[in-house]
């Protein structure tokens, strides 16, 4: 038998690899909004791509690469008709809200029943405002009228 | 290091620990639907929850691989890893998306330092620069204005979040096992070993691999991707077409619905 150890560097990115992927895993359980979902899953192929480049640096062989350039291309096109089925749920029901489409859910679920939430004592945002400089010009009532005529 | 401040303490506590840490800090980070005060101070004790299990999983690292020693392994996995969590938490999905920008760059620093030169760079290009800006687009298309109600709250947030730390707690336990126990998962069978042991071109882990690393790494990838691979690259072409095919399918079945349930409306 013929035993590589491996190396430090491969057992660090394989834990950022799994730690990507817990993460979107739980975003992708626990989020409503499609659009967020879609990028907990897209955290998830993130950490798919980590770990197979280091096992593609432990073994020594390009395939590991190979696979991550097939992720890319999959997640492009992923993305592409997810967004646009995103679109067609948001134009019929104008909620981004996966619990608007709850009628799809197992027969023997409850159903998500949404609850009144307290205030948000969030301040509004609040925007620079230019202090006003100079003077008005005055309108000149005949350049307007040319103007129209243009 | 806040690493070295712990030599004591065994793996097995370590990971235990960050196990927990992790699944009650990322509960009390997701949006819960509570007002502004008590998601606020929930907020700050998730975020030092998640300090805490970051740490515990930085000494876990230093454990079973390099992490500390590669300063710059550790920032770049500090930020994407830093990022993702935030990009799960934020309420406001604009955020998100921009956090997974931010977790984009470090994911990238990370391939770049095991050896993904063309990796590292197509993933800025293609996730930050195409498919990023799209899912804006499209943010910007659909989201309300203000933080709608059903971004304030999640779906069982405990049980996604226990189910995430299980997970991860499995993944490291079995990493953890590899790195001890090399002959579990990396022997190579003495037949196989006797034939790539004649390899010629044999890279720096030894017989039968390939050097990662070499200065024409672009090149050799693209030899390799269009070589070994010519079968499965034209698949994807394909499979790229038809999603652009059916995307615009989608799109413009979806607009004659429209317009026939409009044109019913106006004759009744």
């Amino acid at each position: 038998m013929n035993v590589v150890t491996p190396a430090p560097l491969v057992v660090d990115g394989l834990l950022v690899g799994a730690i990507l992927f817990a993460l979107g895993l739980v975003g992708l359980l626990a989020r409503r909004n499609l659009i967020v979902m879609f990028l907990c899953a897209e955290l998830m192929l993130q950490g798919i791509s980590v770990s197979l480049v280091a096992w593609s640096r432990h073994h020594g062989d390009w395939g590991g690469h190979v696979l991550v350039i097939f992720v890319l291309t999959v997640a492009a096109c992923e993305a592409a008709v997810a967004l646009v089925f995103v679109l067609q749920a948001f134009a019929r029901t104008g909620r981004l809200d996966s619990a608007a489409w709850q009628s799809l859910r197992e027969a023997n679920l409850p159903r998500i029943v949404d609850r009144e939430l307290p205030a948000t004592d969030a301040v509004p945002p609040r925007f620079p405002r230019l202090t006003p400089a100079g003077v008005a010009p005055a309108t000149d009532e005949d350049a307007l009228l040319e103007r129209e005529q243009v | 290091m806040i690493a070295s401040l712990l030599p004591s303490i065994s793996p097995g506590t370590l990971l235990a620990g960050g196990v927990t840490a992790t699944a009650a800090s990322l509960w009390m980070l997701l949006p819960r639907g509570r007002s502004g005060r008590a998601e606020r101070s929930s907020r700050w004790l998730g975020g030092l929850l998640g300090l805490a299990a970051l740490a515990a999983f930085i000494a876990l690292g230093r454990r079973l691989g390099s992490v500390g020693e590669d300063t710059i392994f550790l920032v770049v996995a500090l930020v994407a890893v830093v990022s993702g969590a935030a990009t799960v938490v934020s309420r406001s999905p604009v955020y998100a998306a921009i956090w997974f920008a931010m977790a984009l760059a470090g994911v990238s620093g990370v391939l770049l330092v095991l050896g993904g030169q063309f990796l590292g760079v197509a993933t800025i290009v293609v996730y930050a620069g195409a498919i990023l800006v799209m899912f804006l687009f499209v943010l910007m298309l659909a989201q309300p204005a203000g933080l709608a109600p059903y971004d304030r709250v999640s779906n069982e947030p405990l049980l996604a979040a226990v189910a995430g730390a299980v997970l991860l707690g499995i993944l490291s336990l079995s990493i953890g096992r590899l790195a001890a126990d090399p002959a579990s998962c990396c022997a190579v069978p003495a037949t196989k070993a006797a034939l790539l042991a004649t390899d010629p071109g044999a890279g720096p882990n030894g017989p039968g691999t390939v050097d990662l690393l070499a200065a024409d790494h672009v090149a050799r990838l693209g030899g390799e991707l269009f070589g070994r691979h010519l079968l499965a690259v034209e698949v994807a072409g394909v499979l790229l077409l038809v999603a652009l095919v059916g995307s615009i399918a989608i799109v413009s079945r979806g607009a004659a619905d429209d317009e026939a349930t409009d044109s019913r409306r106006a004759t009744p």
